[in-house]
């Protein structure tokens, strides 16, 4: 059914739009007109310094679907989203259902947990970097008393992605365990009072209470960080420099690397535009999943 | 009444103050952008230049010492970059106008920036400022210049060296009457000797960067492709040549080195300087750069190394050669510099040309033939040790995108020790990932 266009409405219309012009004005420079130039941009052969820029149509995409390292950094990507996602979500969750209440020590516990959040990515890998240095590292003295030889985590092909995985969990579980406390404490405690009056066991009531009423941030918890950590940066670039032999190469270090090592901005943005792809698909995927569910 | 008068008063001698500051602004502010760290809490106020050390201290010093006695009231204002960032930096400059008036640039670095039109050709300055060009070394001279045309200030060679402890050299009997080390002259000696040294001191022969971060080998690659007349990179920029018979013998070779357990592979850059100093390792691989430092580490008597020596890269092939690259000042292009500015900067680059030994005492070779040859040059600790690098010092021909390339080869030569590649396999990755890069040099 049309809406009459009465002036009335008209005038409505053109308040609304008032009250949105500062956020769209924001929305429009810092978002919709970046993401149109960045995709200009990809069609050329734009230089970073200097003046050169020649339009190459999609020669760009073309060229990154034959780049075996782009493809690398993608698996790893994938590989680090899959490693890091799921087990973020559960230790969050889990910390938030362990401090959870009253109680000084829970305070102390919610705010020892959350402290790591607040520190840059260069602090926490270089703690990291130090802790696990295979020649003079926190743990070398605990491989010396086993009498093994340290292994060389940040160096070592097997274990260079699970010490990244390591660090990312500790530096990042604050803001979703944070989410999941929220969470926690608008459930209504007459739900967990009937629960006891039926005899529930704690199982019963995780599964059957707990956590069908924080569903909703459960997944908004699994959205943010698929999202976040498909543009993993600082842990690769700063602590294995995606080696050994591109082990943990990830696509926005990729990106950095050659938009401001090599000057190639226009080739760079294309691979930007294959990393927006993949995190809007997987992020849809995951709102669409649980959207079906709710059906 | 008196109120209004102590605000009369303080409203003159805000205003007095305000001019006068205003006067000293009017000399030239020129910035400086450069890496070799940040060092004002040590340096922050000396201009007595002998009591600076290292590269940080020098420059710190060299720069206050301008400051404080150029006749054109000129101040340079250092902006120091951490090394790993600089040229990503450096490179933003150019998009966010805020151009440093000079910056300092390897040689290996300069290509990308001479052949895009952003550094001002300085040919005619030098030369108004007095500055000949035939002191540079040729090597220098040829490092700075592009198409017929000076873009930078040379201000040093920085070159590989073998950095030795002797008291382990002499233990593992590998010292020569002279008290200069024994050195291999093949690679299979090499690998014999650090055997020998093995079993005799229980220590590595050899201490190097070995994680993905600094390439230390690379650079010993391509020594040995040197050694054997073969160039990583052609001239043209366009053809790489790893794969190669000569960058087989390399690559086993430095492959041997950490298979035999001559070297720790698990050591970062400060780890392996740290390995040298406290006496477990024999030879240091490591740069000019670092003379200065173990020296005064080593006479200080804090550190387990008590003998320390210097050495040139041995030839272990055909040729004498070794790597290495520049450090040179430029003027980025902006147009909107003054010409006071300009005049300033020139005079930076004029002070830092007539200072060029206090750099030398870093470690690095002068790039001035007359510094060279002075007697105070040579009487600095340990330079007759490696005279000859100054004539063996190479780099790779002048072609963009080596930054480029010299990562591509880090990740799969060191695949070899991290991940265990063999030799052909990381060959055939290193062409493939340098090629890669060479496709879109013009």
């Amino acid at each position: 059914m049309a809406t009459p266009r009465t002036p009335a409405r008209r005038k409505e219309a053109l308040t609304a739009l008032l009250f949105l012009a500062p956020f769209l004005v924001a929305y429009g420079i810092l978002l919709v007109y970046p993401f149109f130039k960045g995709l200009w941009m990809s069609l050329h052969d734009w230089e970073l310094a200097g003046n050169f820029r020649e339009f190459v149509g999609v020669l760009n995409y073309e060229d990154l679907w034959a780049d075996p390292i782009f493809w690398k950094a993608v698996g790893n990507t994938l590989l680090f989203v899959v490693m890091t996602v799921p087990s973020m979500t559960l230790l969050a969750l889990l910390l938030a259902l362990a401090v959870n209440g009253r109680g000084r020590l829970k305070g102390i516990l919610r705010s020892i947990f959350f402290m790591s959040s607040v520190f840059s990515v260069s602090v926490v890998t270089l703690i990291w970097s130090m802790v696990l240095n295979a020649d003079n590292g926190l743990l070398v003295p605990l491989f010396r008393w086993f009498g093994a030889t340290p292994i060389n985590f940040l160096g070592n092909a097997t274990f260079a992605m699970p010490a990244l995985t390591v660090t990312t969990l500790w530096w990042g579980v604050g803001l979703p365990m944070a989410l999941f406390l929220a969470a926690l404490s608008q459930i209504p405690p007459e739900l967990y009072e009937a629960a006891e009056l039926d005899h529930a066991g704690r199982l019963t009531t995780l599964f059957r209470i707990t956590l069908p009423s924080i569903r909703n941030t459960l997944l908004l918890v699994l959205v943010l960080q698929i999202v976040g950590q498909f543009q993993i940066f600082g842990q690769p670039h700063l602590m294995t420099q995606g080696g050994p032999a591109n082990r943990t190469k990830m696509l926005v270090q990729y990106i950095y690397e050659t938009s401001f090592r090599d000057w190639q901005v226009g080739y760079a943005s294309a691979m930007a535009f294959a990393l927006f792809l993949l995190m809007l698909g997987f992020a849809m995927a995951q709102l669409w999943l649980g959207r079906r569910e709710d059906a | 009444m008196r109120n209004l008068k102590t605000f009369r008063a303080l409203a003159l001698a805000t205003l007095l103050a305000t001019t006068a500051s205003a006067g000293s602004a009017g000399a030239v502010d020129i910035s400086l952008l450069r890496f070799f760290g940040e060092c004002n809490t040590e340096y922050g106020t000396v201009t007595d230049i002998s009591k600076a050390n290292g590269e940080c201290g020098i420059i710190t010093v060299l720069t206050n010492k301008f400051n404080a006695e150029n006749t054109l009231g000129a101040k340079v204002v250092t902006q120091t970059v951490e090394w790993g960032a600089y040229y990503d930096q450096l490179t933003a400059t150019y998009s966010t106008g805020n151009i440093p008036d000079v910056a300092v640039m390897h040689a290996s670095v300069m290509p990308n920036f001479s052949g895009r039109d952003l550094l001002t050709p300085l040919s005619g300055p030098l030369k108004e400022l007095g500055i000949p060009s035939d002191d540079f070394v040729p090597a220098a001279l040829k490092n700075a210049t592009a198409n017929g045309e000076i873009y930078a200030l040379p201000f040093d060679l920085h070159a590989l060296l073998f950095h030795v402890n002797m008291d382990l050299m002499k233990q593992a009997n590998m010292a020569n009457p002279d008290g200069s080390p024994m050195l291999p002259k093949s690679a299979d000696e090499l690998i014999a000797q650090g055997k020998k040294f093995k079993e005799a001191t229980g220590k590595p022969f050899i201490a190097s960067e070995s994680q993905s971060a600094e390439g230390m080998m690379v650079r010993f690659f391509d020594t040995l492709m040197w050694q054997q007349g073969v160039d990583v990179v052609s001239a043209d920029g366009k053809a790489a040549s790893i794969d190669t018979p000569e960058g087989l013998n390399a690559a086993k070779l430095i492959s041997a080195i950490y298979s035999e357990g001559l070297a720790n592979p698990a050591l970062d850059y400060p780890g392996s300087e740290q390995a040298f100093l406290n006496g477990e390792a024999g030879i240091l691989l490591n740069g000019t750069w670092g003379v200065d430092n173990y020296d005064s580490q080593a006479k200080s008597g804090k550190a387990a190394l008590k003998s320390y020596r210097v050495a040139n890269v041995p030839q272990l092939f055909a040729n004498q050669k070794v790597w290495a690259d520049s450090h040179m000042w430029v003027i980025p292009k902006d147009e909107n510099r003054s010409a006071e500015k300009t005049k300033a900067a020139e005079a930076f680059l004029k002070f830092l040309y007539d200072n060029n030994y206090e750099w030398s005492r870093t470690g690095h070779l002068s790039v001035r033939q007359s510094v060279l040859d002075s007697a105070a040059f040579k009487a600095l600790p340990h330079r007759n040790e490696f005279a000859a690098t100054a004539t063996n010092a190479t780099a790779l021909p002048q072609v963009q995108n080596q930054r480029a390339v010299y990562n591509a080869m880090i990740t799969d030569l060191n695949a070899m020790w991290l991940t265990g590649t063999e030799p052909q396999a990381a060959l055939s990755a290193m062409q493939a990932g340098v090629e890669r890069v060479l496709r879109r040099n013009r």
